[in-house]
C-alpha cells in the first residue's frame, strides 16, 4: 500500500510546547513543564468545562487550531490508552465498596473526549475513534486516507495520549507517554501544504506505541528529515516528504 | 433543606463558579435553568441516595417532575423520608 496525501495544517499541544516555533526548538529528552495544563478554549460552554480532563483540554487545544468555521471535516481521533487512568480510579473506588460515579464512567470510555468535542463545538460530522493498540499512529492515517478515498475533501486526524498511572507496569513495553500530548493534522489529497507519501515497509522496528510515536511524528514535521519510519514489532510504516 | 440540597448539587456536580445564592429554588435544574444534563441527573440521584438514603426509581417515579427544580426535589426527599 502506498498513498500520497498533503498535510494542510497541523497543531500540537504538550505541556510548555504548543506553537510551531516551540516545537522547532523542542528536542528529545527535553523535560516538559508537566504541571502546565492546556487552557480551555473559550468556545467551550461553561457547563461543559467542568467535564474536561487535562487530556481533553490538550485535545481541544490541538484540534481547535485545525477545524474550519463551517465544521465540515470528518475527524479521526486515535489514542492508545484514552482515559484509562479514569477507569483505574473507578476500579479503585469499587474495590473500596463505593458506588461508581455515572459522570466518571461516562468520561472514561474511549470515545469520551470525541463526544465532549462534538457537544462543545456543535460538531455533527462523522467522527471515528481508533484504539490502535500496539500499532502506533499508522491506523489513524489508514482510516483518514480511506475517508479521503471516499471523496471527503479533507479529514482531521487527532492523535493523543497521556502518561499511564504508575499502577500499570509499563516496562518492558514502550507504551508510556513522557507527558500529555495531542497532535491535530488536517489532511487532503490536493491543495497546498506538506506533501507526504505513506507506505508499508518491511523494516522491523521498535519505536514504541502511539504515545511515543506522536512525538516522533511532530519532530519529523518540523525537522529537515526526508523520511520517518515507525513500527512496533509488527507492521512498520514510512512517511516520506515528497 | 433547599439550601442543603443546593450545596449538594454544587459539590456533586463540580459547579465551581456557582454559589447557593445563585440557584433559584423554583428554576428548572435541567436544560434551560442551570443547564444540567442526564448524566448530572444520574450523579445527583446517586448523591441523594448516599446522603438521604432515598432512592429515586426511574421505572416507578415521574423523574422529570421530581428533578424539575430544587423545590420539587426537596419536597420529594422529605416525603420519601416520611
Amino acid at each position: 500500500m502506498t498513498a500520497d496525501f498533503i498535510v494542510r495544517e497541523w497543531n500540537a499541544w504538550a505541556p510548555g510546547v504548543s506553537c510551531h516555533e516551540d516545537w522547532r526548538n523542542w528536542h528529545d529528552h527535553q523535560a516538559f513543564a508537566q504541571a502546565e495544563k492546556a487552557a480551555i478554549p473559550i468556545t467551550v460552554p461553561k457547563i461543559l468545562q467542568r467535564r474536561l480532563s487535562p487530556l481533553a483540554r490538550a485535545v481541544f487545544n490541538a484540534a481547535e487550531g485545525c477545524i474550519d468555521s463551517d465544521k465540515s471535516l470528518p475527524i479521526v481521533f486515535s489514542s492508545a490508552h484514552g482515559e484509562v487512568n479514569k477507569s483505574l480510579e473507578m476500579l479503585k473506588s469499587m474495590q473500596k465498596g463505593e458506588e461508581v460515579s455515572p459522570t466518571a464512567f461516562s468520561l472514561s470510555v474511549h470515545n469520551a473526549i470525541s463526544g465532549l468535542f462534538s457537544i462543545a463545538y456543535g460538531y455533527h460530522q462523522e467522527i471515528t475513534v481508533v484504539a490502535p493498540g500496539q500499532d502506533g499512529i499508522a491506523p489513524a492515517f489508514i482510516e483518514a486516507l480511506g475517508l479521503l478515498q471516499e471523496h471527503r475533501s479533507e479529514v482531521l486526524i487527532v492523535l493523543y495520549d497521556e502518561p499511564l498511572a504508575d499502577f500499570y507496569p509499563s516496562l518492558p513495553f514502550a507504551l508510556n507517554a513522557p507527558a500529555i500530548c495531542a497532535l491535530a493534522l488536517k489532511v487532503s489529497l490536493t491543495g497546498s501544504g506538506l506533501p507526504l507519501r505513506f507506505c508499508r515497509t518491511p523494516a522491523h522496528r521498535d519505536d514504541g506505541e502511539q504515545a511515543l510515536q506522536i512525538l516522533s511524528f511532530i519532530k519529523f514535521l518540523v525537522a529537515d528529515d526526508k523520511a520517518l519510519v515507525l513500527g512496533n514489532h509488527r507492521h512498520s510504516w514510512e512517511w516520506h516528504k515528497k | 433543606m433547599e439550601n442543603e440540597l443546593k450545596q449538594l448539587i454544587i459539590d456533586t456536580l463540580d459547579l465551581e463558579d456557582i454559589s447557593v445564592a445563585d440557584i433559584d429554588s423554583q428554576a428548572p435544574l435541567f436544560n434551560d435553568g442551570l443547564g444540567l444534563d442526564s448524566i448530572d441527573a444520574l450523579e445527583l440521584g446517586l448523591a441523594i441516595r448516599k446522603k438521604y438514603n432515598v432512592k429515586i426509581d426511574a421505572e416507578k417515579e415521574d423523574v422529570v417532575k421530581i428533578f424539575s427544580s430544587v423545590s420539587t426535589l426537596a419536597e420529594y426527599i422529605q416525603a420519601a423520608r416520611g
